[in-house]
């Protein structure tokens, strides 16, 4: 016979079978690029024919296994340089998330590293930032911590006063936990608490309370909206108390920018986030409310207004640039605008907020 | 019916996919679901978000530290969370070190002896002295002067690469402060020997009508922003951060300074 007839009958194949009994045999090179494999062939003396095919671990089924013998057919061969390489993997990895969760184990069990990087970095970039509801959407994955398993206390060792009013909002998102259960139709009417910055951070969570029972956001906004008002008559009244020490407004201020601040850098910077700063802001300047209260007495009112434009005026002449960076809640140099937030982002950032504080 | 990934993916996996993100995430990721919270824990996690030279860092502190006994003894997810809250104290005692939660990265503090203070070694004009509060041994209290100036440095490569810096003053003023209403103080960072660095010029003890700049720290003491500056590799010498009131005309009193804390951009 011709000797290049030969070396075509002299290529070694090897044979192996996944779990679901099906056996196929594949080019040695290709095969042996995985490590598990390799063992198997060098150690164990397996895969030579179809009766003493490698048997695969169980989660490599056959269209993984098609994958990551793809995989591997392109890198074992030497001469390719690390921008093709680069380039092969980007779209391999173009997948939906299921199949790269399959291929990730699929690969593991086989010991294939560079594959499980490859995969792993994939899913990583795909969990990054997200909350922990648009993690379950994507892994379809069950809501199944008990709501009071997500309200636990957060253990304080440190006296942190961040994980006291955090416990405090749980304590008191379990109490309306309950009482939802037995008033299901009826509308709860949030009281407020007399502290102001719980108020703040209250008003986010509990203003979300429509999104899991189905309730319009038309509800939420004017729970919004009525608090907001409430917020202002008290922080117009202290302006006015304080007529001659105006920067009290500005502590104020400072104050809630200082726990939004807290809070937000606690919980990392995210773009989404800055719709909830701006509504904090917005709550304190109320420059766009529309919504005007008609119980007050005009007079008032209109000393309220010229308190309020005084304020803004104020933010928004030219004060040392940092006054106006620490104003802003960190990194964003943005001049304050002030927008009403949807319901999607408050729900975010209440999660965010604690899941962040867990430890 | 939809199957739910930690069927597919062993809880291994999940750690190791979850190691490539960020501390932040990881934590969010505990309110996932219960095989996320298990595979959040994981040391092959928090061990990749210590700083890489940390336990060095921890072998070279002060030996009379009880803290150094304990971190021994602890695993990488504990040692992460501990010296995220609890600083060790290093470099005989003059400097404390520890981890930003939501980078890992590093952070220092620099204790008032390891400042330079015009004037602190004439009782007349500084004084030193223990306080509880302070974790460490002394701190450094104003009784009088005319020339303040405090300034404090740190060598870029021992901090986190590829990070901005934020240095600020940690201070707080006693019940005879005096002075720092009237004149206000020249905060300066600065790089190397660049000079590029800006100052501004704020009232540490403002009155009424002028704003605030300083805000209260969590462990009691206020801080003042000096300023900031990029890390890039490590290989920019060193960082100098100072605040000064040098202009000779207004006595001051009363301010207590604990150190100078630099620590990452954005963090608490």
């Amino acid at each position: 016979m011709p000797c290049w007839i030969c070396s075509q009958m002299m290529k070694s194949y090897i044979w192996l079978q996944t779990a679901d009994g099906s056996i196929q045999q594949v080019e040695q090179e290709v095969a042996m690029f995985c490590p598990m494999i390799c063992h198997e062939v060098i150690q164990k003396g397996m895969g030579s024919s179809k009766n003493y095919a490698i048997s695969l671990p169980q989660r490599v089924n056959p269209a993984m296994l098609s994958l990551i013998l793809d995989y591997c057919r392109f890198h074992q061969v030497p001469g390719r340089s690390n921008k093709e390489r680069k380039s092969f993997d980007e779209k391999f990895i173009r997948m939906d998330t299921k199949r790269l969760c399959e291929l990730t184990s699929a690969a593991d069990s086989l010991q294939l590293k560079p594959l499980v990087d490859l995969t792993s970095r994939a899913l990583a970039r795909i969990i990054e930032g997200k909350s922990p509801e648009e993690i379950r959407e994507i892994f379809h994955l069950p809501d199944d911590l008990t709501e009071e398993e997500k309200l636990e206390p957060l253990k304080n060792t440190t006296d942190d006063p961040r994980i006291r009013l955090l416990n405090r909002l749980y304590a008191k998102k379990r109490k309306e936990l309950k009482e939802r259960q037995k008033l299901k139709n009826i509308e709860v009417e949030e009281e407020r608490v007399d502290d102001r910055s719980v108020d703040d951070l209250l008003s986010f969570i509990n203003g979300d309370n429509g999104d899991s029972k189905g309730i319009k956001n038309s509800k939420s906004k004017k729970k919004n909206r009525r608090r907001k008002d409430q917020q202002k008559n008290t922080s117009a009244n202290e302006a006015i108390k304080n007529h001659n020490k105006e920067p009290n407004g500005l502590n104020q201020v400072c104050h809630s920018a200082e726990v939004g601040q807290k809070v937000r850098a606690g919980v990392g910077a995210t773009s989404n986030l800055h719709d909830v700063e701006d509504d904090i802001f917005d709550n304190k300047n109320e420059l766009d409310d529309g919504d005007i209260d008609d119980e007050i007495d005009p007079a008032l009112k209109e000393k309220i207004d010229r308190e309020v434009e005084d304020f803004a005026r104020r933010l928004n002449s030219d004060w040392p640039e940092r006054m106006q960076e620490i104003l802003s809640f960190g990194h964003e140099r943005k001049p304050v605008h002030f927008s009403l937030n949807g319901n999607g982002s408050l729900r975010r950032y209440a999660s965010m907020l604690l899941s962040f504080f867990y430890y | 019916m939809r199957t739910d990934i930690t069927n597919i993916l062993p809880e291994e996996c999940i750690s190791y996919i979850l190691s490539l993100t960020s501390p932040t995430d990881v934590c969010r990721s505990k309110l996932v679901s219960p095989v996320f919270r298990s595979a959040a824990d994981s040391d092959t996690i928090w061990g990749k978000f210590l700083p890489s030279d940390c336990y060095d860092i921890i072998s070279n502190a002060s030996s009379s530290s009880s803290s150094k006994l304990l971190t021994s003894s602890m695993s990488k997810t504990q040692l992460y969370f501990h010296l995220c809250k609890n600083p060790i104290i290093i470099d005989n005692g003059t400097m404390s070190f520890g981890i930003d939660k939501a980078t890992g990265k590093k952070c220092y503090m620099l204790g008032a002896r390891r400042l330079s203070i015009a004037w602190a070694n004439t009782p007349r004009y500084w004084r030193w002295k223990r306080v509880p509060e302070s974790r460490f041994s002394e701190v450094a209290e104003l009784k009088e002067v005319w020339w303040l100036d405090v300034k404090g440095t740190i060598e870029t490569k021992i901090l986190s690469p590829n990070t901005t810096y934020v240095a600020y003053l940690v201070y707080k003023f006693s019940s005879s402060r005096y002075g720092f209403e009237k004149k206000p103080v020249d905060l300066h960072v600065e790089l190397g020997e660049s000079d590029a660095g800006r100052t501004f010029r704020i009232f540490l003890d403002p009155s009424a009508n002028i704003p605030q700049f300083s805000r209260e720290r969590e462990d009691g003491w206020m801080e003042v922003k000096l300023g900031e500056f990029f890390n890039e590799h490590g290989d920019d010498g060193k960082a100098t951060c100072s605040l000064r009131e040098v202009d000779n005309y207004t006595l001051k009193k009363g301010l207590i300074i604990e150190g100078i804390d630099i620590r990452p951009k954005d963090s608490r």
